[in-house]
C-alpha cells in the first residue's frame, strides 16, 4: 500500500498566488523521494501543503488511504507525519531535552521511552541534553529538528533543505544519518537542494518544474540523466526549466 | 553612608514588588507579542479586589488569591475582545488599544471607588532596626510573598507541561503549533496568568502604601521600564530589571531628589534601547 499518494495538489501562501499548480507524486514505505528543482518551483510549498501548515486549495492528499488535505498541521501529526521546517526547526532557548519533549508534546505517555531511544540513536543528544539548542552546531541543530520530529514515531517525514548552510562534511554526515533513519523504517520525502548528493542516497525522485512534478523516476536514473546533471551540475539550463528562477521555493 | 545602605534595601524592597507585575507584562509580551499597557488599569484593579477581599475578612492570601482572579479573568477578556483581534495588524495597534483600556478600567475604578487614597487596614507592628537600617516587618512579609510568587511562577514554568509549552510557543509559535500546542490554548494562559500577576503586584504595592485609581498608572513606566532593561519577552530578565529599577530609582532619591524619581524609567529605556536593544539577558525567554 503506497504510504503517501498526493494528487493534483495545488495552493500557495495567497488565494491569488498559487504556487503548486496540480503536483502528483508517492512515496512508498520504506523509500527515500527526493523532490528536486530549481528556485521558486514551489517545493517548499508543496511540503507545507502536505503537513498542513498551508491549506490546499485542491487536489487531495492521502496517507495510508486516509483523506488529510484541509487537516491542521497537529492533526497531520498525530497521523503520522512529520514535517522538519528547512528553518527555526528548533526551540532555541530551551534545552536540547525539552526540545524533545516538545517534539513528543502530543504523546505525553510515550515520552521518556522515545526521548531515551533517541538519546540511544544519537548519543551526541544525550551529551548536550541540557545544553540550550541555539549552542548547537548547524550540523548538530539538524539531527536535533529530526529527532524533534522522530518523538512522534511518525511513519513518514518530510525534510526540507536539510543540508542547507551546511559545510561539505557535515552535509555528508547528515545524509548518512537519513540513510541510517530511512533503514529503521522511516520513509522520508526530502527537499534538497543538493541534488546530486539526494539522488545518491534516494530510491526516487521528482522534478519540480512551476509547481507541477513534471519528471518521475529512479533516483540513479535521474542522476545519469544528462538534462538533470546540466541543471543541478552546473550546466545549462534546459527547456523544461527555463524562466522559473526565483520566487518563494 | 547609612542613608545609601538604606536606600539600596529600599530599593531591593521595592525591586522585589516591581518584580511580579513585570513578569505578567514580559510572560505576555512574549506569547502575544505586544507591548500591554493595560497593565496599568489591571495593577489597579487587582489592588482594589484584594482590597475589597480584605475588608471583606479574607485573610491575605485569600485577598492575593482574589486580586490574581478578577485581575486575569478581566485582563483575559480584555485582551480577547480588544487586543488580540488587533495583534494581526502588528503590534501597534493593538498597544495603543491597551492604553485605552488602561484608561476605562482606571475610571471604572474611580467612577466606583472615588479619588480618595486608600490603605489596607494591617495591624500596626514595629520597624526592625539592623544597625541603622530600618524595614518593616510588614515590608518583609510582601517581600516573602512576592519571593514567593516568583519561585512558583519559575518553577512551573522550568517543569510543568503547560510551562514548558509556554516557552516553546514563545520561543518558536510555528513549530509549536507544529508540534500540537495550541497557540490560542496558550495565548489565553500566558494573559490569564500574565494579568493575574500584575494584579498581585497591585495589591503588594498596595500592602506597601496606599492605593487609589492612580495606582497602577504611577507603577507602569517602572514596570515596562524593568521588561525593557531585562530584555522584552525574558521573565527572568523582568526580575533583573525590577530590582535594578528598583534601586536606581531609590538611589535617585537620594542624588537628584523625589521629584525625579520617575524619570528613572525613561532613562533606563534611553539607554537600554540605545546600547543593548534586546536588554541585558536579550533573547533568553525563559
Amino acid at each position: 500500500m503506497t504510504l503517501l499518494n498526493v494528487t493534483d495538489l495545488r495552493g500557495g501562501y495567497a488565494a491569488a498566488d498559487e504556487i503548486v499548480k496540480g503536483a502528483t507524486l508517492r512515496v512508498d514505505p520504506g523509500e527515500i523521494v527526493a523532490l528536486i528543482g530549481p528556485n521558486g518551483a514551489g517545493k517548499s510549498t508543496l511540503l507545507k501543503l502536505i503537513a498542513g501548515l498551508l491549506r490546499p486549495r485542491g487536489g487531495q492528499v492521502r496517507l495510508r488511504d486516509r483523506d488529510i488535505a484541509g487537516l491542521d498541521a497537529p492533526a497531520i501529526s498525530r497521523l503520522g507525519l512529520a514535517f522538519v521546517p528547512q528553518e527555526r526547526n528548533v526551540f532555541g532557548a530551551m534545552t536540547v531535552g525539552e526540545n524533545l519533549e516538545m517534539g513528543g508534546y502530543l504523546d505525553a505517555a510515550h515520552l521518556r521511552q522515545r526521548r531515551d531511544e533517541l538519546f540511544e540513536r544519537f548519543p551526541m543528544l544525550a551529551e548536550k541534553r541540557r545544553a540550550a539548542a541555539r549552542t548547537l552546531s548547524g550540523g548538530q541543530r539538524q539531527i536535533l529538528a529530526m529527532a524533534i520530529a522522530l518523538m512522534n514515531a511518525p511513519g513518514l517525514l518530510l525534510l526540507d533543505e536539510p543540508t542547507a548552510g551546511l559545510s561539505p562534511r557535515a552535509a555528508e554526515d547528515l545524509f548518512s544519518t537519513i540513510v541510517a533513519l530511512n533503514r529503521s523504517g522511516v520513509a522520508i520525502l526530502m527537499v534538497e537542494q543538493n541534488a546530486l548528493e539526494a539522488l545518491e542516497v534516494s530510491t526516487r525522485a521528482y522534478v519540480l518544474v512551476q509547481g507541477r512534478a513534471e519528471r518521475e523516476g529512479q533516483a540513479a536514473e535521474l542522476a545519469s540523466d544528462t538534462t538533470i546533471r546540466d541543471l543541478f551540475l552546473g550546466g545549462k539550463a534546459q527547456p523544461m526549466l527555463a524562466g522559473n528562477a526565483g520566487g518563494p521555493s | 553612608m547609612m542613608s545609601l545602605v538604606q536606600a539600596l534595601v529600599n530599593g531591593l524592597v521595592s525591586g522585589t514588588l516591581l518584580a511580579v507585575p513585570a513578569i505578567g507584562f514580559s510572560a505576555m509580551f512574549a506569547v502575544l507579542r505586544f507591548p500591554n499597557f493595560s497593565v496599568s488599569g489591571i495593577a489597579t484593579l487587582g489592588a482594589f479586589a484584594g482590597y475589597v477581599a480584605y475588608g471583606a475578612g479574607l485573610e491575605l492570601v485569600g485577598s492575593l488569591i482574589a486580586a490574581f482572579a478578577v485581575a486575569g479573568v478581566v485582563g483575559l477578556f480584555f485582551d480577547r475582545v480588544a487586543h488580540l483581534p488587533l495583534v494581526k495588524q502588528g503590534a501597534l495597534p493593538a498597544a495603543i488599544a491597551s492604553i485605552a483600556s488602561g484608561l476605562v478600567l482606571e475610571n471604572v475604578i474611580r467612577l466606583g471607588f472615588g479619588n480618595d487614597l486608600r490603605g489596607f487596614d494591617r495591624p500596626i507592628a514595629r520597624d526592625m532596626h539592623i544597625g541603622d537600617i530600618r524595614v518593616s516587618p510588614q515590608q518583609l512579609e510582601t517581600m516573602g510573598i512576592a519571593l514567593a510568587i516568583m519561585l512558583a511562577v519559575f518553577a512551573a514554568l522550568a517543569f510543568t507541561r503547560i510551562g514548558k509549552a509556554m516557552r516553546a510557543s514563545a520561543d518558536n509559535p510555528e513549530l509549536a503549533a507544529l508540534k500540537g500546542i495550541r497557540p490560542q490554548r496558550v495565548t489565553m494562559i500566558a494573559s490569564f496568568v500574565g494579568m493575574g500577576l500584575v494584579g498581585i503586584g497591585g495589591m503588594l504595592l498596595g500592602l506597601d502604601s496606599s492605593i487609589d485609581p492612580l495606582t497602577g498608572t504611577r507603577i507602569l513606566l517602572s514596570i515596562f521600564a524593568a521588561a525593557v532593561l531585562g530584555g522584552l519577552g525574558s521573565p527572568m530578565g523582568a526580575v533583573l530589571g525590577a530590582f535594578l529599577i528598583g534601586i536606581a530609582e531609590e538611589l535617585s532619591v537620594l542624588t537628584v531628589g523625589s521629584p525625579y524619581r520617575a524619570a528613572v524609567g525613561f532613562f533606563a529605556i534611553l539607554i537600554v534601547l540605545t546600547l543593548r536593544p534586546r536588554g541585558l539577558l536579550g533573547e533568553r525567554a525563559f
